[in-house]
């Protein structure tokens, strides 16, 4: 049975968009964007939102409910992400890797029909709902193997149309510029200009042990069960060259001293890791307030 | 029976009354909304008796108490609920994702409240897999408390206890949490899904951090920011106070007329914007109308024992002088006073809001449209003494 995290990261975008509000912000920045849905949150509440992440599956997804204003997807279309087309040859065994060790054969012929017509939907927004709304599946298949006894067995098809649904039902407008790019934290702090840089940075050497709901979903993106996400991280500015504690510093002091055109940076940690990141915000910022409405949600507050 | 015996504790006479208080707010939460009467207190008991089979601290489990009766109050002044500028279903929809934050940042200001009540309500409505609202937490991200809250919200709501045991069932995994699910089902099996009363923990409540009259004045506020009336509850109140003084009225009844125009707007939370505003103040056009606002805001009132005093006044101030109003026809003394200076000072508010609107350019000032009035709507007294208050400002 595959482990998974029984933490993962808790972002609340309603309380960031509050710290953001407080500072007047109307513009922020995440270059460790992750899944976007704080970014979602944050540009249906009016703000522009500009978000960066080396994993390709985060910036599609964000393409998805952060750059698309508009687009959803209509039933037929749905449908023909979801079931295998008629007359249409699919390589059923491109996932076969993963049969018996992670899910079983139907899983497997599944994720390779999806796989296949996600790649051919027409435009991104489309790419994006459907990425994320699959995740979600790939997700509870592998939480139904935790608790198997629990959860429902639902067909592959039925999971998958519920879950674009409600995936596409967070598309808004807020009349704004957004956009996702893949690129390092470095690369986004320094293409964006923005009234805020909200950073929520990985642990040390935490790409080594990626959540196997992030890498596997990287995966089957890639058409490639063997797809290792180190990659992604190895020549980043938080990968190998911060594998050490030194390392490690230097990459925080160095993202928060290209951030000094931001008037505020919001860095959130967690009690545990807060004396990793508060030297280094209080050198870069002349005013940094810490706010801890949780152990595992504590935010520095840096200004000029 | 263990789970009738609450969570234990004295409480002081000010922490009851300050919970009874912040019950009532949540009564009008969720009369506002439109939830079934009692569901809040549903809600609550069972909250709290999976908290106890769930083994959750005392501490957590009082804070659930208070998330669960107040889980509805960002829905006063929500656009999803509130008068105001045509929506359309889907606007609808995404202004009730914001509820629980909404409600969250009113509950942040009550510190009295024990401290993750508000981060209980913010997450009331996140889903296990990722797909719920505001924030889209997922898995251990949501605090448990919430999960139990989210799961008494949806046993409440079907109704029927076979249908929601269903109904939760097929939602592990998703909405819910495998584990809260089976600490439901447990409850389900050993109390047959009927929900036991479990009184209030007022004790928890920290009486010296807020006061009540703190407490009513957000109400008050919130009230008046879903009547679309900014503002209003506190000019009456205001006028009230000086129509009292300047008729000497003693504090009891000063008490009842300011604590009256803080609240009679509740009773109109559910009307439609036009149907609240189309009817001239004076005359009796719309006479049942504000007598069924009336009505209801004595009701609401009514299941809130520090304010119960508050009814006769309420439901009286659509009553005429004369006897010929609603909803009894009570005139002359059987009208209390408190009630006579509320409905003069509602009539005057509205007459001057659209004065100064100049929705009613042509039309005389008004307090000299209220004189017309005097003696048959209005107890005389109570127009001369407004008079002389309006005079006195300006």
């Amino acid at each position: 049975m595959i482990e998974l995290p029984e933490r993962t990261r808790r972002i609340s975008a309603s309380r960031l968009e509050e710290i953001l509000r407080e500072h007047d912000c109307a513009s922020v920045v995440d270059p460790f964007m992750g899944v976007p849905t704080h970014l979602n949150y944050l540009k249906r509440h009016g703000m522009a939102v500009h978000g960066g992440d080396l994993v390709e599956w985060f910036v599609r997804a964000g393409e998805g409910i952060v750059v698309n204003d508009f687009t959803v997807l209509r039933d037929n279309e749905v449908a023909e992400i979801v079931e295998m087309l008629p007359g249409k040859i699919y390589a059923l065994d491109l996932f076969k890797a993963w049969e018996g060790v992670f899910f079983t054969e139907e899983q497997c012929i599944y994720l390779g029909v999806w796989h296949d017509n996600v790649h051919n939907l027409r435009s991104d927004g489309q790419t994006g709902l459907a990425i994320l709304g699959l995740w979600n599946v790939l997700c509870y298949w592998l939480q139904k193997v935790q608790y198997p006894d629990d959860m429902q067995d639902i067909a592959p098809s039925e999971l998958a149309w519920n879950y674009i649904r409600k995936t596409e039902q967070w598309v808004a407008t807020n009349l704004r510029r957004n956009t996702v790019r893949r690129a390092d934290v470095l690369s986004t702090i320094g293409a964006q200009s923005a009234d805020a840089l909200f950073l929520a940075p990985p642990a040390r050497n935490s790409f080594r042990s990626a959540d196997a709901r992030i890498w596997m979903w990287e995966a089957w993106w890639q058409g490639n069960p063997y797809f290792n996400i180190e990659h992604a991280y190895r020549d980043s500015l938080f990968g190998r060259r911060s594998a050490d504690e030194q390392g490690y510093a230097r990459a925080v002091a160095a993202v928060l001293s290209s951030a000094q055109e931001y008037p505020l940076v919001v860095l959130q940690t967690s009690e545990q890791r807060v004396r990793d990141f508060e030297p280094h915000m209080r050198n870069a910022r002349a005013n940094v307030e810490i706010r801890a409405p949780h152990p595992h949600e504590v935010y520095l507050i840096g200004t000029k | 029976m263990a789970l009738a015996q609450g969570t234990g504790g004295s409480s002081s006479p000010e922490s009851v009354a300050l919970g009874e208080v912040l019950a009532f707010f949540g009564t009008v939460a969720d009369f506002a909304v439109g939830s079934a009467p009692e569901e809040g207190d549903r809600i609550a008991s069972l909250a709290a008796a999976m908290a106890q089979i769930a083994e959750i601290s005392e501490e957590e489990k009082d804070a659930l108490y208070f998330a669960a009766r107040l889980r509805n109050i960002g829905g006063l002044g929500n656009p999803a609920f509130a008068k105001g500028e045509e929506r359309s279903e889907r606007d609808k929809m995404m202004a009730g994702w914001d509820v629980p934050v909404d409600g969250a940042r009113i509950s942040a200001r009550i510190e009295a409240l024990p401290q993750s009540t508000a981060d209980i309500i913010r997450w009331q409505a996140e889903c296990w897999d990722g797909t719920g609202y505001p924030d889209q937490l997922r898995w251990s991200g949501i605090p448990h408390t919430a999960q139990l809250l989210h799961l008494a919200r949806m046993y409440a709501r079907i109704g029927d206890p076979e249908e929601a045991l269903s109904a939760i069932t097929m939602e592990s995994g998703r909405c819910f949490a495998p584990a809260y699910v089976r600490t439901f089902v447990m409850w389900f099996h050993t109390y047959g899904g009927e929900i036991e009363y479990v009184p209030p923990p007022y004790h928890c409540l920290r009486s010296e951090r807020t006061s009540v009259r703190e407490v009513l004045d957000c109400l008050s506020a919130q009230v008046d920011a879903h009547n679309a009336t900014p503002g209003r509850a506190g000019r009456i109140a205001g006028r009230c106070a000086e129509i009292g003084a300047c008729l000497g009225f003693d504090s009891e009844q000063l008490r009842q007329v300011t604590l009256a125009s803080m609240l009679f707007g509740i009773g109109e939370l559910r009307a439609q914007a036009q149907e609240a505003s189309q009817f001239d103040p004076l005359g009796r056009l719309g006479i049942e109308t504000r007598a069924q606002h009336a009505v209801d805001a004595a009701k609401l009132v009514a299941q809130c024992p520090y304010l119960a005093e508050l009814a006769p006044v309420l439901r009286a101030r659509a009553e005429w002088y004369d006897g010929t109003g609603a909803p009894e026809g009570l005139r002359h003394d059987a009208i209390a006073r408190p009630a006579h200076a509320l409905a003069v000072s509602i009539a005057f508010d509205a007459l001057d809001e659209s004065y100064r609107s100049r929705i009613t350019e042509e039309r005389a000032l008004p307090i000299v449209r209220l004189e017309t009035a005097a003696g048959t709507q209005f107890d005389p007294e109570m127009v001369r003494a407004l008079a002389d208050v309006v005079k006195a400002r300006a």
